[in-house]
């Protein structure tokens, strides 16, 4: 009943203006073309400059309103280093392009008022001015010269990959690896061990839903020590090396407070860098002190008594349509002091000494000891050494070269070999393994080189016995041509 | 008077080697199907595209008023949605109807495709390309009568396919318009992406038939068929955009047919031109080596020029509109042509700025912002042109005219915020939020969408015979550009504080949940506005049987061919010989005459300002 | 279609031909995006490379024989030779489905050397491109056939149109015949 009246309404109001404009065409017939047209010329121009006031004026306004809500403004200043610099460059280019918007629109409004048709006038017959073409061709050109040489250096430094020479590791000049791998419809947020800081290889084949998530590839010794997180846990102040890949279609990784976004794509793995440079409590200091975060943090619930800014977090989320759940991909992020988030890293324990090979007691002292110490130290256990030059196979290819990321087209070379795996992560890529190169630290197995040997280990899906038994084996198969 | 067009017609009327009709007036005689169905005027079947354009505009704004609704009131029930949709409305034990998801993602992606493909190429260059060429140049109609039927008819067939998946049980194809590749490849990884997709593949492949048919036409006509004294520096802006227009679907229309058929065979065949490494519903997928980038770079080749395959036209219309009724010519007319150009020339490379946070080697990246702030240039030259053309104008305010006006400010706002999305540092916050929404809806959503009004207002009386209602007219102009900005002006804010686009609700975090009134705000401007342009609809077809009868040849004093001819104009345009031009399209007050068609001779010593 | 004495014509070239020349430019847009993509692909590793078996260059021989007929068959109907005209129309004809047989004897050949369309990504852009060109010959065929109808059907005579006509086929045959070439020469060399 109440659609029906409703779509009636809707009708009746329809029915309504096409009578007016049937009348108004009969009044204007009757008033004399020439008188018809210039009253409407003085009605439509006049409208158009109160629109122009009344459009500047709501966008000057609703900015101030909404301004402290936006990325870059108020409370919401950049909390990693290079996020400031994109805001810088924006702020630049909004008041560049804030000035010509205004100007262009007033004399835009304002030459339509002043040369409304009128009784007697006559336009100005001026087909070009090629004076004035030159001036505002070269006025735009030189500003947009100036725009494209300041955001490009912003671009250059912020999408650079950490350089060659750093190491993995929580010191100073040290950088911290961490892969975010997108799904259907979540985040894997995976760690690397304190032992080595470093990520070990996964292969898509290898992954077990409910078990092998990400499709850690058991041989590489790497992967003995990472471990998944619920929780992005950042150090703050220190360098950030996102390793981005999808597994199942294209999603984003995204954090909106740190200004960082990158497609994560399946088969080709993605990077960004970054330094948090605020903590969650140093966010949350600076929202306490404006009054839309004053508000309760959750209204329905009485026993609730902390305000927003005191709940506030930082978060993940996907930015790139993946599927139906494209916008419940989230996770928190939490940026603390280093000591804090040393003392988080040691608490975890890695799925591979849990579940799939629970270590000896002496393996797990040296693990600790290695954090404290502070640096991806190779305390005999693992292969560190092999990595000397190209490792960080994760992606077949070294850390210490060609980061991921950079696959122009999917060229993911590391110098020029053509390593776009058969598919796999696996460093069998590379022609000639760099890994190992031949530091046979006498472990078996252990040349990760050929770590597809753990697939078929894997994918008779026993635990640990199969990868044991492998493991010791030693055997060194090559995965043929996919 | 239509025979003696007609056997002249006959004589010289090559036809392509593609069909083997006989000479004829046949095809030109009233009989139903030849006239208005099968028919082979450009008159009619630009109204053809025209018509079947507003139709799937209807289609494609209904289906965002849908999700606005979603979007705006997401705790509102729409269960009274379900007669129409359906199994798309999911009711809860309380009756409380939600749009279910998948729903919402293909409604957002058809309402893409459609507005962008069949309502601004097809209704905007096919319509007014068709209708404007041949009358403006001077010729009897356009180099091959029967390819553009065909361009047509094309047209209607990828239309009625895209239909069809509206109604399929798995749903039509949901990936977003730019369908990328794995979602798209993968019928695993989205209901839409299984038969939704196939069709929405073959729509488009048609599609690209009836661009490139219709483009080839309108090159060849303009190029081959100008009458005497038509020298490409006399042509109408219109036609130089057309022009240029059909140039660019020509070359990066097939591109598009390359990503759709390696993205066929990927789906269908087995292939990994895009997948690799893939892991999904819990099974690892045997397909190894392709990178879902590659059909980016396909896609955008295409991309990146379509949209300036919308809007030149609409830069063509408005600056013919703006001098008719300026009384004045359009200002820096051969600026205006080397404009076009250079952004046409410029679109074939700027197309990986949509790809900045792609994977793409950041190093490439450096070349696409600099060309693409380059075409900024170019654009801002326009765009003081137009000004410059009111400046001591004598400005005749219709709702064509206002239309014009309004154009230059959508295009404005639309173009600046494009400075923020090409400077790609810029993008990394920007990409994929709201504040693309924003820019791409004012510049192409609006803007395009003025010119095509800006042009349906000043040529109806040439379609129709008579005028469409003014006062109504004026009401949607002045609702439509307060309800255009109301919508999409918040969208900025909204993208500016992270919200990333193509999210069925903002609810999951903290960061984006406040913008429920913003939201809200946006869904009611957009109800009011899409009622405005059924007052538009309304106007359009009631105008055509009952609106006021043109009785003059020329009722806006303008210049141009196409106001020489009769205002029943049958098949071969002039009855007797076509007009010879003399001087270009802009004198307007020139010597103190208010108009000088481009028929009148140059008198002694007057200078010819179509010289080049 | 437009009165002649009207029209100051500007490029000389007939209407019809000069819009079959873009749609060839259409047509060479697609190709160059798929051996662009092709050469994208193959730098990116992973690439088999297999010998492109001989029958390929028998067809290339047999479509190059076909427009060197096709050509003459034009020449003749320009001297007003009806019979060299229709027989040679009738050879390019043949000759033009010999050359989709021995294409699809090709294909069957590389299947027995077990390179299938999934195979590898080289393979798969093979048939792909190799695909899209014979679709683009059975177009030629179809165009040719209409020829043939003309040229059996109507009464012979050497007229302006039916000339343009069959140049316009004469065209985009040869186009075909250098786009395989390209493409060929295109696929061995990499």
């Amino acid at each position: 009943m109440g659609g029906l009246l409703i779509i009636l309404s809707i009708i009746l109001i329809f029915v309504v203006l096409v009578q007016i404009g049937r009348i108004n065409e009969i009044a204007v017939g009757l008033r004399g073309k020439e008188q018809a047209q210039r009253q409407a010329n003085n009605r439509n121009a006049v409208m158009g400059l109160v629109f122009m006031v009344a459009f500047l004026i709501f966008v000057i306004v609703s900015f101030f309103a909404f301004k402290d809500r936006m990325l870059g403004f108020g409370p919401h200043e950049s909390a990693s280093h290079h996020g400031g610099l994109i805001d810088g460059i924006f702020l630049t280019t909004l008041i560049i392009t804030g000035i010509v918007f205004f100007i262009t629109h007033i004399l835009l409004f304002w030459y339509s008022y002043k040369y409304r048709g009128q009784k007697g006038r006559v336009a100005k017959y001026i087909p070009h001015d090629n004076r004035l073409e030159l001036i505002w061709m070269v006025v735009p050109a030189i500003v947009m010269t100036f725009l494209v040489i300041g955001g490009l250096s912003v671009w250059n430094e912020s999408m650079a990959d950490v350089p060659d020479d750093m190491k993995h590791g929580l010191n100073e000049g040290e950088f911290l690896e961490i892969e975010a791998t997108g799904f259907q419809f979540g985040w894997l947020l995976r760690y690397p061990g304190a032992t080595d800081f470093k990520l070990g290889t996964r292969d898509f084949r290898n992954i077990k839903a409910g078990y092998n998530e990400t499709g850690q590839v058991w041989t590489d010794e790497k992967n003995h020590d990472d471990f998944l997180a619920d929780t992005l846990y950042l150090p703050k102040d220190h360098k950030i090396r996102i390793r981005i890949i999808g597994r199942d279609v294209l999603h984003n990784f995204y954090l909106p407070h740190f200004r960082v976004k990158m497609d994560a794509v399946p088969g080709m793995p993605t990077y960004f860098v970054f330094t948090p440079t605020k903590t969650t409590e140093e966010y949350r200091e600076s929202l306490s002190g404006y009054p839309e975060w004053q508000a309760m943090a959750d209204p329905s619930d009485p026993e609730n008594k902390f305000k927003k800014w005191e709940t506030f977090e930082y978060e993940l989320a996907c930015a790139e349509l993946c599927g139906d759940g494209h916008f419940s991909m989230q996770k928190i992020v939490r940026v603390v002091e280093m000591d804090e988030f040393k003392k988080w890293y040691n608490s975890k324990k890695s799925f591979y000494s849990t579940e799939v090979n629970p270590p000896k007691e002496t393996e797990v002292l040296s693990r600790e000891t290695s954090l404290e110490e502070g640096h991806g130290g190779e305390e005999g256990t693992h292969t560190g050494e092999g990595h000397g030059e190209g490792s960080h196979n994760v992606e077949g290819h070294s850390t210490e070269e060609s980061h991921s990321g950079d696959h122009t087209n999917g060229t993911h070379t590391s110098g020029g070999t053509t390593t776009h795996t058969e598919g796999t992560h696996t460093e069998e890529t590379h022609s000639g393994g760099t890994h190992n190169a031949g530091k046979a630290d006498g472990k078996e197995g252990t040349n990760a080189g050929k770590a597809t040997t753990t697939e078929e280990g894997e994918n008779k899906g026993k635990k640990g016995k199969i990868i044991k038994k492998i493991f010791n084996k030693g055997k060194k198969e090559k995965t043929g041509d996919h | 008077m239509a025979n003696v067009d007609i056997h002249a017609h006959e004589e010289v009327h090559a036809h392509d080697h593609h069909e083997d009709h006989d000479h004829h007036g046949d095809k030109y005689q009233s009989n139903f199907i030849t006239t208005y169905i099968f028919s082979q005027d450009h008159k009619m079947i630009a109204k053809q595209f025209l018509i079947t354009g507003i139709f799937w505009a209807f289609i494609g704004a209904a289906m965002s008023i849908v999700f606005r609704l979603q979007l705006g009131f997401p705790e509102e029930s729409m269960a009274w949605l379900k007669p129409i949709l359906g199994k798309w409305i999911v009711l809860n034990d309380a009756g409380m109807g939600t749009l279910d998801p998948e729903f919402y993602y293909a409604l957002v992606t058809m309402h893409g495709t459609i507005l962008v493909f069949f309502v601004l190429t097809a209704g905007l260059s096919g319509t007014f390309s068709n209708l404007l060429i041949p009358l403006q140049i001077g010729a009897r109609d356009m180099a091959s009568p029967f390819l553009n039927m065909l361009s047509y008819w094309f047209f209607f067939l990828a239309g009625a396919i895209m239909f069809s998946s509206l109604f399929l049980s798995t749903g039509p194809f949901a990936g977003g318009w730019t369908a990328y590749p794995p979602l798209s490849a993968l019928p695993q990884a989205m209901s839409g992406s299984g038969a939704g997709m196939t069709l929405f593949g073959v729509s488009l492949i048609f599609f690209v038939v009836s661009v490139l048919l219709g483009g080839m036409n309108y090159i060849t006509t303009v190029l081959n068929l100008r009458t005497k004294g038509m020298t490409m520096w006399r042509m109408p802006l219109t036609i130089w955009a057309f022009l240029v227009t059909a140039i660019l679907g020509l070359l990066s229309f097939p591109v598009l047919v390359s990503g759709i058929l390696l993205l066929i065979f990927d789906r269908s065949m087995g292939t990994s031109f895009y997948l690799s490494e893939i892991f999904i519903q819990g099974s690892a997928l045997d397909r190894v080596g392709g990178s879902p980038i590659l059909f980016q770079h396909l896609f955008w080749f295409l991309g990146h020029p379509e949209v300036y395959i919308i809007i030149v036209p609409a830069f063509g219309l408005v600056s013919e509109v703006m001098s008719v009724h300026a009384r004045k010519p359009i200002f820096g007319y051969k600026a205006m042509v080397y404009s076009i150009l250079a952004i046409a020339f410029l679109s074939f490379i700027v197309w990986a700025h949509h790809m900045f946070m792609a994977g793409v080697n950041p190093f490439i990246s450096n070349i696409f912002v600099l060309f693409t702030l380059i075409i900024a240039v170019p654009s801002a030259v326009k765009v003081f042109n137009w000004i410059g053309t009111l400046y001591g104008a004598n400005i005749r305010f219709n709702t064509a005219m206002l239309f014009s006006i309004g154009f230059v400010s959508m295009f404005i706002s639309g173009g600046l915020t494009g400075i923020f999305l090409g400077n790609s540092a810029i993008d990394i916050p920007l990409h994929d939020t709201y504040f693309v929404v924003a820019h791409f809806h004012i510049v192409m959503g609006i803007a395009a969408f003025f010119g095509m009004f800006c042009g349906i207002y000043h040529w109806f009386p040439l379609m129709f015979a008579r005028y469409m209602n003014e006062t109504l007219g004026k009401i949607h102009f002045w609702g439509t550009l307060i309800g255009a900005y109301a919508i999409f002006w918040p969208m900025h804010y909204i993208g500016m504080a992270g919200v990333p686009r193509r999210y069925y609700t903002f609810a999951n975090f903290e960061a984006f949940n406040t913008f429920a009134p913003i939201n809200m705000f946006i869904s009611t401007a957009a109800i009011i506005v899409f009622g405005l342009q059924i007052l538009f609809i309304i106007n359009f077809f009631y105008s055509i049987f009952k609106g006021k009868v043109r009785t003059e040849k020329n009722p806006y004093g303008a210049n141009t061919l196409e106001w020489t001819a009769p205002v029943h104009a049958g098949h071969g345009n002039w009855p007797g010989a076509i007009p010879h031009v003399h001087r270009w399209a802009y004198d307007y007050g020139k010597d103190g005459i208010e108009f000088i068609p481009q028929t009148v001779p140059l008198k002694e010593g007057e200078k010819d300002m179509g010289a080049h | 279609m437009n009165v002649a004495i009207e029209q100051e014509n500007k490029q000389g070239i007939h209407p019809h031909k000069f819009a079959l020349w873009l749609g060839i430019a259409s047509m060479v847009m697609m190709f160059a995006a798929l051996t662009s993509a092709y050469l994208v692909r193959r730098s990116a590793g992973n690439w088999l490379e297999f010998k492109v078996p001989d029958i390929f260059f028998v067809s290339t021989v047999v479509l190059l024989i076909s427009s060197m007929t096709l050509h003459s068959s034009y020449l003749a109907y320009k001297k007003g030779k009806e019979v060299p005209y229709k027989g040679l129309l009738l050879v390019t004809f043949a000759l033009g489905f010999a050359f989709l047989v021995l294409q699809y004897q090709g294909w069957l050949t590389l299947y027995a050397m077990d390179i299938q369309l999934n195979t590898n990504p080289s393979a798969s852009f093979l048939y792909v491109i190799f695909g899209l060109h014979a679709l683009h010959i059975i177009g030629g065929i179809s165009a040719l056939i209409f020829a043939m109808i003309k040229a059996f059907k109507l009464k012979f005579k050497v007229t302006e149109k039916r000339k343009v006509s069959l140049e316009m086929v004469l065209i985009f045959w040869h186009f075909l015949d250098i786009l395989w070439i390209y493409l060929l020469l295109f696929i061995i060399f990499q």
